[in-house]
Order: C-alpha cells, then structure tokens, then sequence
C-alpha cells in the first residue's frame, strides 16, 4: 500500500494534496482543449460544450451537430442535450446541480433534472439588443455582461426576477468576477469589472471605482467564502488582496510569458493557475509549486479544493486537512499517530501495541477522535479501515467514550465511498458531504436515475424513501412503451403498502405525457382526497374534482373548485352541478348571501326554492330606503308565494306587511316620524301612547290583534303615559279579556298605589292571601286586614298585625277580636 | 395534578403564544396590528397587551372598524381566513392604504388558523396578494380553562345548522387531529349526531391521510405518534343538534346566570361600574385588554379560575350562591379579627403582613362577586325572569306544553325580550318533535305582530335550523323516520333527565345545575362514562349489568330515540406499536389517569360545563378518568336563537 503522504506536496509550509479519482475518464478522441468545461458544485456533474470561439476538425455531417454533454465526474455520460438554439455565452451550475444555459439573445434555460427537462426564461433589461457577453455563477444564481456593460443579475430559479445592476463605464473589461450575495458585505451580489486599470465593484445601486491602478488585470478570482480576491496582472503576477480591499496579502511571480487560460481558487487558502498542460499552486505568501500534465487540464473549482479534468484523469486537489496532517506528517508528535502505529502493530500481534498505548494513556479520547476523523477525510478505502481499526481498538482501551461520532462516521464513509463509485461519479469529499446533506445527495442520485441506491442509502441513513418511489414511478410512466395498464400495474405493484408515495405526482407526470387515462387510473390511488383536486382541476374533471373536494371534507378546497366552476362554466350548467351535492350548494348559497345576491336568486328560481328566494327579497326590501320600494320588493316576494299552498302564512304575512308599511307611512304624515319599522303591536302602543285610540282601534281591528293583546298594550301604553284618568275609566268596566292582576301590577310597579288599589277587589279569581299580599303591597294593611277578616283567616291577621303601624294597628286587634269572639 | 396527564391544556397555550409571537418577530420593527373582533379575546387570553408592544406592537385596530392608519409602516393582519368577505375586508384596506400612498407599506397577513386557497384566490384577484408576506398561524385550540378547550368559532352555530356550511366540522377535526398527533390516536370515538359523525368519519380520513404522508422511516415519533394514545381513552363527540333544549334553557349556576345577564366572552364580562364600582384596582385584571376605545362605563372583569372564589362559586346553583358568599365573608372577618388578635410576636407579625394581599385580593373578589351576585338576584326576582323559567321547567318535567301557551302569548303581548320568546318556542317545538301547526301558525303571528315583520325572516331561518319546527302530520312516531327527531318521553325515562329530588345545595346529580332537569348531552355523556351510575339511577332495583360494557351497550334504546346518528369507532394501530407502548407505560391500571375528550360540535353552555365538571369529580373520586371537554365555542341560549334572529327592520330612519 503506498503511503498516504505519496501525493503530499508542500506549498509554502502547507501540505497540499494531489488524489486521483478516476482514470480514463473522457474518449481519447474528444478534443477536451475544444471545450468549454463547467463541474457543478460539490463534485456535481460535468457539462461540457465545444467552444465556439475555436477551430475544429471537419469530421462529417454527425459530428458537427452541436450539443451540450452531461457526464459524471468519471467521464459517464450522463445526458447528450442537442442544441441548436444559437451561440452559448453562458454555461454553469447551480448548488442544486440545475444546469443554467445562457444564449447571446439573453434566454436562459435552466435544466432541472439532469435529463433535459427545462425551464426557460428571458434576462430582458437589452440582452436582446446588446447580447450577453459572459456569465459569472454562483450558488444560486448569475449575473450576465451585455454587450454594452450592463449586468444583470439572477439570483433565484425558482421564481426568477432578472435584475438590472448599477451601470459600470463602458469601455472593455478586461476580466471580471462576482461576490455571491452571501459573503459579499452589501449582502446582494456585487461584480467585479476589471476595466482599463483598474477595478469597479458594482452592486445593485452603485459602481465604484475600486482605485487599483496597477491593471489591467487578466483573471479575477474569487475565493468560495469570499474572504479574498486574487488578481493576474499584465506582468504575470498573481496578487491577493482581503475580501474587504483593505489589505494585499500576497503576491507570486509566474514569470510566465503567456497569460495563463483560467485562475480558480483552490478551497480558500490556495490559488491555482492553468496553462494548457502546466498548473501552478499558489499558497500563502506567494509560495508555490507547480504540476505538469501531458493533456490539456480544466480546472473545476469547489468549496473545498479544485477538480482537474483532462482526458485521462480526474484529480481532486485540497490542503490537507488538518486531523490528516496530524496523523500522517513524518514527525507529528501528537498522540493520533501513535495510536495508528499501535493498532499496526496489535494487527501483528505485537506487545509493542500496549506500550504505545500506555505512552499516550491520558490523550487517548482525543487521539481516538483525530482518527476518526482522519478516516472521514481519507479516500483511500485502505487508509480509511486503518484508521478507523486505530479507533476502535482505541476506544476499546478507554472505559468511558461515546462511540456516536464513531458510528456516524462509519455509515458516512459506506455512502461516501458508494458514491465515489466509478459508475456513479460522484467523488464527494467529507466536507462536502456535509454541506450538501444527505437528502441533497440521495436528490443528486435520483436525478441519475441510480433509484436502487438511492433508496439502499435512504434505508441506511434512515430518511424518507416516499420520494425516490415517487420520482421512479414517474420516470416509468414517462419512458415506458408498455399499455397504460401493465404500467399502473407494476407501479402500484412495487409501490403498494409505501408509507407516503405521493400517486398524485406520478399521476401529475402522467398526463403531462398526454396519459390522461393512467393519469386517472392512478390517481384514484391516491389516498388524500385533497391532494388529487388541483390535477383534477387541470385534466378538467371538474365534477370529480369537486367530489373529492366534498370528500376531503376540507370547506376552502370545495370553495376553491367551486370558484373555478362558476368561472368556467355557465350559470345554468353550475347550478346542475352543484345540485346534487348539498354541501356544495349550501356553501354556494352562504357566500353568495354577501356578496353575489344575485346568483342566490337563479339558484333559487332554478331550484324552485320558492321561500328561499321570498325571504331573499324580503332582506333587499330590509335594506330599501323608502316605503315605496319596499313595497316593490315585498311585492314581489309574495308574488313568488301566492301560487304555493304551503306558504299562506308566509304570504298573507308579506301582505300585511305592506299594508302596515301604508298605514306607518300615512301616520307619519300625520302625527311626526317614529311610526316605521315598528311592530304592529308596537305601531297601537305609539298610537296610544300619542292618545289616538280610534286609529289604534283601527290597526287592531285591520290585523286582527285579539282583545287580549290589545288589552295589554293599551294598558302598558297607559302606564307608560300615566294616563291615570283612562285607566279608572277601564277599572270600571266589568270584564277584562286579561284579567285585573296586570293592570295591578303594572300601574303598582308605576308607583300609584291609590289607583292599584282599585284593581284589587276585581281580582276575584285570586286567593284571598294573594290578595292580601297586594293590598300590603299598596300600603294599605286595614283594607289587608278585612280581606283576611272576610276570609276568617286569623294567622294572616297576626302576621299583618306585626306589619303594621300606628292606627292600623288597633284595626287589626278588633278584627283579631271580632275573629276569636264568635268561636267562644 | 394526577400523575398521568400528559394531556396539559397550559402546553397548547404556551405552544399557541410561541407560534404567534414568533411570527411577530418575524417582522421586523415597529407594526400596526389589525385584529378581527372575534380573535380580540382569545388573542388576550393567551398574550398580554404589554407582551405584544415588547413584540414591536405599536397600536392595535379591529378590522371591522376599517380604520388602520399609516403611522406605521409596518401592518400586520390576524385575521381569519375562511369567509370569503373578512378575506375582502382585508384586500380592500390594503387597498386603501396603498392608494393613499404616503407610506410605502410593508403587509402581513396571518391566516388564523390556516392559509386558504379560497383567500389566495381573492387577493390576488383584488390585485394584492403580490404585496403581502403571507403567513399562517395555527391557532386552534384555546384553553380557557384546565379542563376547558375552545376554537373559539363564534359563528359557528349559525353556520352548521343554519347554512349547513361545515368549515367548522373541518376545523375540527384539523384540532383534534393535532391533539392525536401529539398524544395519539383516540382508541375510541364514540358520538351523537349527524354532524358529530361526520367529524367522526373526517377523523378516521384524516388518519389515513396522514399515514400516507408520513414519510416511511422507522422509529420516528411520528410513527409512534398515530398508535392508539395511552392517555388518552376514547372521544366523545356531541353534536349540538342532539341536544338543543339544553342550551335554550336558563343556566342557573353562577357562571351561567353571569354569561345569561352580562355576557361572557373569552373568560371576561362587561359590567356597568356603577355596579362593582369602576378603577380597576388590580392590573392584572384589565393589562391586556386589546380594546381601542377608551375605558367607559363598562368594566371588564376577568372570569377564570385563578380567582380561588370564584372557583367555588361558578358552577353551584346560584340558589345557594349567596350563602357561600356569607361563608366567604365571615371566614374573612374572623380570620382577620384573630389574626389582629394573635398577631404579638413580630414573628407572626410578618407571616400576617405576608399573607395581607392575599386577604386582599380575596377581599377584593368577595366584593366583586357579592355585589354581582346582588344584581343578579334583582334580575331574577323580576317577573320577566320567573315567569320564562317557570314555561322552562313545567314543559321539561313533561307538563303538557299547551298548558304553557297562555303564559306565552301573555309574555308576548308584555314585549319581553324576543331572544326570551324565541328561547321558549323553540324549546317547546325541541322537546315534542315539532309543534301543532295550528299553534304554531298563530305563535308565528304572534311574534310578527309583536316585534315586527322582519321576524318573517327569522322565523324561517329556525325553522331551516330545526329548532321551531310543525310536526309531522304523521302519526307520532311510526311515521316519522327513526333518529330524526328525539322522543322526549321515553328518553327523559330511559335516561332520567327529570329529578324531583334535586338537591341544590349539596348535589348528587347533574340534574341541579337546572333545578332539576338533568341535560341531555350530559346524559349522553354519562352513558358511556358512568354506566354503572347512571343504570342504578334509570332501574334503581334493576338488574345489574355486565361489568366491562364500553361503548354504548346499556343504552342502545336510548341513543336509538335521540335524533341524529349514532356511532362507536375504535381506532387500532399496529401491534407491535401498542404493544411497545404497552410496555413502555406498564400494563396494569388501566383506566387511571386517562383522558376523556368530551367534544361538543356546535357549542356547549355554562351549565354544561359545570354539570361535566360535577360528572368528572366523580369519576376522580373513583379514581378513574378525567375529562376534558372541547368545543366549538362556548353558546347561550340567546346565542343560539340570535343565530335566527334578523336584524334589520323596515325602517331605518328609527
């Protein structure tokens, strides 16, 4: 095995480290110099397309076919995109392995899925006119040159807002770069212009002159976290200045003739340089080393380090991490590679294992976890084993460590190096992988279509599965030649009894194919009834939409069905479909009641819902503002009753309504306001109330109010008017339809006990304590106490004798008196 | 509390305030806050005025008023998203702020409780949704009290049974399924009622649904999540539809006469000053009140169980509320007098100084509570009171109900109030599957004649809502269909929803919190709950019956003559899972500590609450399940018939 320092190199007093990852990796025959070459970050696939700008051999009508190539980092042809859509001035990745094509007009593709699936849209702002000149990418986003030095700038695909920066001078740039929004200070992308000799900054509101007269620059790179930039003067110096231009940290002298063809950051503490076959590394403080190729080499930049592509090989370039460092350096002292020897030397069954042990005894825990980590970064599957065997017979040897790290880090490396496969390609680094989460990554695999390890992943790491099972489905329905019905059912076969395998989505993809019976067929598996309703609204099934709506049980989704259908349909043709479904027509009616009367009044007329659309009217006639259209609207509300028998009620109700709104109205006119909008019993009380028997007489015989409410309100008018004389004008009277007790109570609990009092002898029907509680109640305990003498009622007597005062007194001892004596 | 309640009504709160003001801080500075009327009170039993201004809360306005300024540029709406018109009310001001233009505002809008394609749809037609950051905030449940959830749905009840519109059915569910989502899957839901089974049969396709969406990887807490809960034991749902005499009676406990004379929302009520006297001496009383008009005449009380008193006294008869009151002050007056005494080592000096706001505060809430309970007792003692009441009992101890009409036509031509009337009719009309048509034909003139021909209006509306309806033409009960209307004279002897006997002042049955009637859905409640008791109350000599009955067995017969569906599901999950939690919780007592989620579709009333209370401390006493009861919201008569009632008159120059 060869040592894990073998492709060591030291920059300066840094280690770098050169690993091969794949050999073989392009078709001898494909001219790679012809090329223009863009990885996608995090060791994401590779697009490459032949550079217009240069010349190529004539090889037939075939070859000549323009066409953007997807390939895995191992040189797997992923996807052959054919293009004849004009000149490419744009070609990059985002985060999310979204291919991003710019054409000169300023259109842009943007490919989602690694298979050809795109989104278009257009940069606007004169890209058309001018023409895009080149694109910068970042993350999320990219800002395009026009012609005419304009940028504009993308900084979303999902919903993209092409935006038009601040207006740099328009003489040519030499070179230029971008700051990601992330890590720029004004927190929105800035570009950088190297124009004449100088550099301008722009971002979203202004261009500024950045004063760097020693240009003009050829390359401006910027480093991942934009902690620096880095320049290539005219004079083949790189310059490195500090992200925020206070400070130059360093400068190297290529001594190179020729302007080198690329400058990329090498992870943030190193830049590389690119001629055709000869690569420089600069480190810190300008020291360097240089690498030499018998190919053409492209540099593909990443977060942590730089890929370099040439025909044969792909090779991954990065500082050694500092825990690698740590174990490996010949002559580190710290206690990790101590314990690496010891487990070398248990392996051989050696006692020298123990004694390395003893001697690192009290660093042990920490020894353990550089080896774990150590192991993380390592890609070499033997280097890996060893030291992951370090730290598990170190672990064994401590009493008390908590192994999770260990664990992980173990499953991490199984995914790690499944990945770094040759046949898939996808040689992720350790921090990488961690900053592109396992669920990105098992994205990154369904986009290959490698489902089967995708899913063996998600099951190892524990993660949704639902996904994968939705994304193949959907993929078969696409591709497959069988019958729609073998199709449906294998998938619900292989998907049967999956916890949240989404069938809408397959459904959704199936009849964007045009399979819009397999797009039924399926989406009758679907076990939300909610989810199915928006697809349904798109295959214009809109009556099954609504009943899976109804069945969702869900108001706003049926509310939302419904707001489409009154859209689309005719008015008759809603009413029939909301017809046999209730819940559908009681929410029509309940919204229609504030907003659309209108629609409620055909709903009601087509249903004939005859009272509905009676007391429909009757709210408008509520809301009219003069008598006479009221009776209008009343009218027309009892025209709508009059043919139907079971309504009287209702319909002589509206008649007599308007007739009462008649005779308020003829009131007002002649006793003042206050008559309409009042009850009928309310309109005889006013009446009364204003002294005009006679017409109260009228209504109540007009209406037919019966004696004994008339009698009520008549008296309750009186009281209320303290029309004492009227009231002992009815005392009189023999017979009252109420009774007396009311007009006792009413008038009592109006104060005048004088004439409350006159009601308590016609009270007949009462007991006789009732009523010697009322003349109590009128202060009157004498008259009381001969209501109880007639009634012989002695304890009655007793108990008002305690009630009373003065000569009232005596009274009630001589009726007491007149009680006793007849009994002796 | 017992040792086993997981099931912790201060969790959904605490949860409920942290989402809100965690989407508060989202916007960033000072803000406007547009509140919709109905969420003034829940918003202020779970935050606290000051709270929000912490938040960046400069002024609140009520939507309804349609008067949000521009002062700040900051407008933050929480409103409810369901009906299409508060969706307008909202587009429409953003509207108008914008067209004045001054300010370049920055909107939010949150969707209480969830965000709907329905207010998308109108936004964006309205041309606005483009302008504000739209967001939800998942207020569901508001604990009003420890045994007490509300949604708080103030409408609900003219929607359901009025417009037959059952986004509160939905809402529900979407409730309840948070609960089971967190404490697992009711093992049982057993209900009563058309709407109740369909909030039932929601449940169950809710469950589904959520199995299908949850992602398919072992262990997770979801997983666990959607096994039968453990402390949970079964819901019950009512549907209001079952039972609606009960809520049209008059509450006569306390709280209930409080909510039937002031009016309760959202744990406070409205008084007059010149009754408690105004100057809200304590803050914690009235900070928090998100009121924008200025303190008038009225003052607000807070209603709620962290008033020790007025623990005591809510749920009694209000009979004997009065001399629990006595109690109360001479308690106080003694106590205070010794302590004067005793009080000689400075020792005890100070534990009396330390223990002085509590008196105070107790002293305060005695004046408070008598002086309540003093306008109460003259509002009962008016005839306008007794008379109502003495109809309420007489037809629901099964009196003849035409032996009551003179009293009401008589209350009628006395212009009492119409809610009152209403109250009566319908009752009547409830408890004899419909009314005669010939008397019903002249109530309804009646009614016309006395508070006026809109009422044509509202007289339709209970008659769609079932509650004032003719009866069946039909002879009795063969025609009708079984379950579509409740036969109250063999259901008030199957289920003994008349006692003679009450006791008011140390009760031994639901019946005293009516004076005697004892409140179907209680019964219903106790069908199923304390079987035992409730068959030694129905057949006192009767034959005892099998032990372990669950469900509804023993009282089939009855359920089958009470209108509305009628439904038992159990809820099973996988067996390994139950069993895992078997072991997990150890078998053993089964039933200790366990919930019983009482849910009432439609609303509950004061006094129903106050009977399940009475129903729950028996069942603690036997040390066996709690309940907790949920609801809708919280209703009164007045409430339910109001529903009805219409508004507007002929005439609006008056």
């Amino acid at each position: 095995m060869s040592k894990p320092t073998a492709n060591w190199e030291k920059v300066g007093d840094r280690f770098y480290r050169k690993v091969q990852l794949y050999t073989a990796v392009f078709d001898q025959d494909l001219e790679l110099e012809n090329y223009i070459v863009v990885g996608a970050p995090y060791s994401g696939a590779v697009a490459i397309y032949r550079d217009e700008e240069k010349l190529h051999s004539y090889r037939g009508t075939q070859a000549a076919k323009s066409s953007i190539d997807i390939y895995s980092c191992a040189g797997k042809l992923i996807r052959r995109i054919n293009w004849d859509k004009g000149s490419i001035k744009g070609l990059g990745w985002s985060e999310d392995e979204k291919l991003l094509v710019v054409t000169e007009d300023g259109t842009v593709r943007c490919y989602f899925d690694l298979q050809g699936d795109f989104v278009p849209f257009t940069l606007g702002h004169g890209a058309e006119e001018y023409g895009v000149q080149s694109c910068r990418f970042w993350s999320s986003g990219f800002v395009a040159l026009l012609g005419n030095n304009h940028l504009i700038s993308v900084s979303r695909y999902d919903e993209p807002r092409p935006k038009l920066l601040a207006i740099p001078p328009t003489d040519p740039v030499v070179s230029w770069s971008i700051i990601p929004p992330a890590y720029s200070l004004s927190r929105s992308v800035e570009a950088i212009l190297a124009i004449g000799k100088t550099v301008y900054v722009v971002d979203a509101t202004d261009a500024e002159d950045r004063e760097l007269p020693a240009g003009p620059f050829r390359h401006i790179s910027v480093s991942p976290k934009g902690e620096f930039l880095a320049f290539y003067t005219e004079d083949g110096k790189v310059w490195v200045v500090s992200g925020d231009w206070t400070e130059k940290l360093s400068e190297y002298d290529s001594r190179a003739k020729t302007v080198p063809r690329d400058m990329q950051w090498c992870g943030s503490n190193a830049v590389a340089l690119a001629w055709e076959d000869e690569v420089h590394l600069v480190g810190p403080k300008g020291a360097a080393t240089k690498f030499y190729y018998d190919a053409w080499v492209h540099l593909i930049a990443d977060m942590d380090g730089i890929r370099l592509l040439t025909n044969d090989i792909c090779e991954y370039i990065q500082k050694v991490p500092d825990v690698t460092e740590e174990v490996f350096r010949l002559g580190s002292t710290s206690p990790a590679p101590v314990l690496l020897e010891a487990a070398e030397q248990l392996e051989k069954k050696s006692p020298k294992a123990d004694d390395l042990i003893q001697l690192i005894r009290l660093n042990l825990a920490e020894a353990v976890d550089t080896c774990v980590k150590a192991a993380g970064h390592e890609f070499n599957i033997h280097w890996q084993k060893q030291l992951l065997k370090a730290a598990s017979f170190g672990k064994s040897v401590l009493d008390l460590y908590n192994s999770d790290d260990f664990v992980d880090m173990c499953e991490t490396l199984r995914v790690l190096n499944a990945v770094r496969f040759y046949e898939i390609g996808l040689p992720l680094s350790y921090d990488q992988f961690k900053r592109l989460t396992p669920d990105k990554l098992i994205e990154r695999l369904i986009n290959r279509h490698e489902y089967f390890l995708a899913l063996r992943i998600s099951d190892y790491l524990h993660l949704p599965t639902d996904k994968i099972y939705v994304r193949w489905a959907s993929q078969k329905v696409r591709v497959s030649t069988e019958d729609e019905e073998s199709i449906c059912r294998l998938i619900v076969q292989k998907l049967h009894g999956k916890q949240g395998v989404s069938f809408e989505e397959i459904a959704r993809s199936a009849y964007d194919e045009g399979r819009a019976r397999l797009a039924t067929e399926l989406l009758n598996y679907e076990p939300r009834a909610g989810k199915q309703v928006p697809l349904l609204l798109g295959m214009k099934e809109d009556t099954i939409a609504l009943d899976k709506a109804i069945e969702s049980g869900d108001t706003d989704l049926i509310f939302h069905v419904l707001l489409h259908l009154r859209k689309k349909l005719p008015l008759a043709g809603f009413f029939r479909t909301i017809n046999s479904r209730p819940v559908a027509t009681a929410l029509v009616e309940s919204t229609a009641l504030h907003q659309d009367p209108e629609l409620l009044k055909d709903l009601y007329y087509q249903d004939d819902r005859r009272l509905d659309g009676s007391n429909l009217l009757i709210s408008e006639a509520l809301n009219q503002l003069d008598t006479n259209s009221r009776i209008e609207k009343l009218k027309l509300a009892a025209k709508l009753l009059q043919d139907s028998r079971d309504h009287t009620l209702q319909f002589k109700a509206i008649d007599e309504t308007q007739r009462l709104l008649k005779m308020q109205d003829a009131f007002e006119k002649d006793l003042g306001p206050g008559f309409a909008g009042l009850s009928i019993n309310e309109t005889m009380f006013k009446l009364i109330k204003l002294g005009n028997m006679k017409r109260a007489q009228k209504v109540q015989s007009e209406f037919k109010v019966t004696e004994k409410t008339y009698w009520w309100i008549r008296l309750r008018a009186l009281v209320v008017k303290r029309d004492w004389n009227e009231l002992e004008e009815i005392s009189k009277t023999r017979k009252s339809p109420i009774g007396w007790e009311p007009f006792f109570n009413e008038i009592l609990s109006a104060g005048n006990t004088r004439l409350a009092s006159n009601f308590i002898p016609k009270c007949t029907t009462l007991p006789v304590s009732d009523r010697i509680e009322m003349w109590v109640k009128c202060g009157l305990v004498v008259k009381a106490g001969e209501e109880a003498l007639k009634a012989k009622d002695r304890n009655s007597l007793e108990v008002l004798k305690s009630k009373a005062t003065g000569s009232a007194v005596h009274e009630i001892d001589r009726m007491i008196g007149q009680l006793s004596s007849p009994r002796r | 509390m017992a040792p086993h309640a997981s099931l912790n009504t201060s969790d959904i709160s605490e949860k409920a305030r942290r989402d809100l003001l965690q989407l508060l801080e989202g916007v960033r500075g000072k803000k406007n806050l547009v509140l919709e009327k109905a969420l003034a009170g829940p918003l202020n039993l779970l935050v606290k005025f000051s709270t929000l201004q912490e938040y960046g809360v400069d002024k609140p306005f009520f939507l309804e008023n349609d008067n949000v300024d521009s002062s700040q540029r900051n407008i933050v709406f929480l409103v409810r998203g369901e009906k299409a018109k508060t969706v307008m009310a909202v587009a429409n001001q953003i509207k108008r702020l914008r067209n004045k233009g001054q300010i370049d505002h920055e909107f939010s809008i949150f969707w209480v409780p969830r965000r709907t394609m329905v207010s998308d749809q109108i936004l964006e037609e309205a041309g606005v949704l483009g302008e504000a950051n739209v967001t939800e905030c998942p207020l569901y449940f508001i604990p009003l009290a420890e045994d007490l959830l509300s949604l708080e749905l103030d409408d609900c009840l003219s929607d359901l049974y009025l417009r037959k519109d059952p986004t509160s059915v939905y809402l529900s569910a979407k409730a309840l399924m948070l609960l089971q989502q967190k404490h697992g899957v009711f093992p049982r839901i057993i209900g009563k009622g058309d709407n109740a089974k369909r909030l039932a049969d929601l449940l169950i396709r809710m469950r589904t649904e959520l199995t299908a969406s949850e992602s398919s990887n072992g262990g997770g807490t979801s997983f666990l999540g959607l096994t039968p809960s453990s402390s949970i034991d079964s819901l019950i749902i009512i549907d209001r539809e079952v039972d609606f005499p009960t809520v049209l009676l008059t509450q006569l406990t306390y709280e209930g006469l409080i909510d039937e004379v002031f009016g309760i929302q959202a744990n406070q009520t409205e008084v007059d000053s010149s009754i408690v006297g105004a100057a809200p001496q304590q803050p914690s009383q009235n900070a928090g009140s998100a009121s924008v008009a200025p303190q008038a005449l009225k003052r607000k009380i807070a209603i709620d169980s962290k008033d020790t008193l007025y623990n005591t006294l809510s749920d009694s008869n209000f009979a004997i509320v009065g001399n629990l009151l006595n109690k109360v002050a001479r308690r106080l007056q003694s106590s205070y007098e010794s302590r004067q005494i005793a009080s000689k080592s400075t020792a005890e000096l100070r534990e009396f100084v330390a223990k002085l706001p509590g008196y105070q505060a107790e002293q305060a809430s005695l004046k408070l509570h008598t002086s309540l309970a003093e306008e109460i007792i003259k509002h009962t003692r008016s005839e306008l009171f007794t008379r109502p009441l003495e109809v309420q009992q007489n037809i629901m101890s099964g009196a003849d109900p035409t032996t009551q009409h003179d009293t009401i036509e008589e209350l009628i031509d006395r212009a009492i109030p119409l809610s009152t009337i209403l109250r009566l009719l319908c009752l009547e009309s409830c408890t004899n599957a419909g009314m005669r048509a010939k008397d019903l034909e002249n109530f309804k003139r009646a009614v016309l004649h006395g508070y006026g021909q809109q009422h044509l209006l509202t007289l339709s509306s209970l008659e769609k809502m079932g509650l004032l309806t003719t009866r069946s033409s039909g002879l009795g009960g063969a025609a009708a269909k079984p379950g579509s209307v409740t036969n109250y004279t063999s259901v008030r002897r199957s289920l003994r929803l008349w006692d003679d006997e009450v006791n008011e002042a140390d009760p031994n049955d639901i019946s005293y919190v009516f004076s005697g009637y004892a409140s179907l859905s209680v019964r219903l409640v106790q069908s199923i709950v304390q079987k035992h008791y409730l068959a030694a109350l129905v057949r006192p000599a009767g034959q005892q019956a099998a032990a372990a009955a669950q469900g509804w067995r023993l009282f089939e017969d009855a359920a089958k003559n009470i209108r509305g569906a009628t439904f038992d599901e159990t809820q099973t999950g996988e067996e390994k899972a139950v069993k895992a939690r078997q072991m997990l919780n150890g078998a053993g007592h089964a039933d200790s500590g366990k919930t019983v989620v009482v849910f009432f579709l439609g609303g509950v009333c004061r006094a129903e609450i106050a009977a399940l209370r009475f129903v729950a401390k028996k069942l603690a006493e036997g040390g066996g399940k709690r309940l907790l009861i949920c609801t809708t919201a919280i209703v009164k008569g007045d409430g339910v018939v109001g529903a009805a009632i219409e508004t507007g008159r002929f005439g609006t120059g008056v």
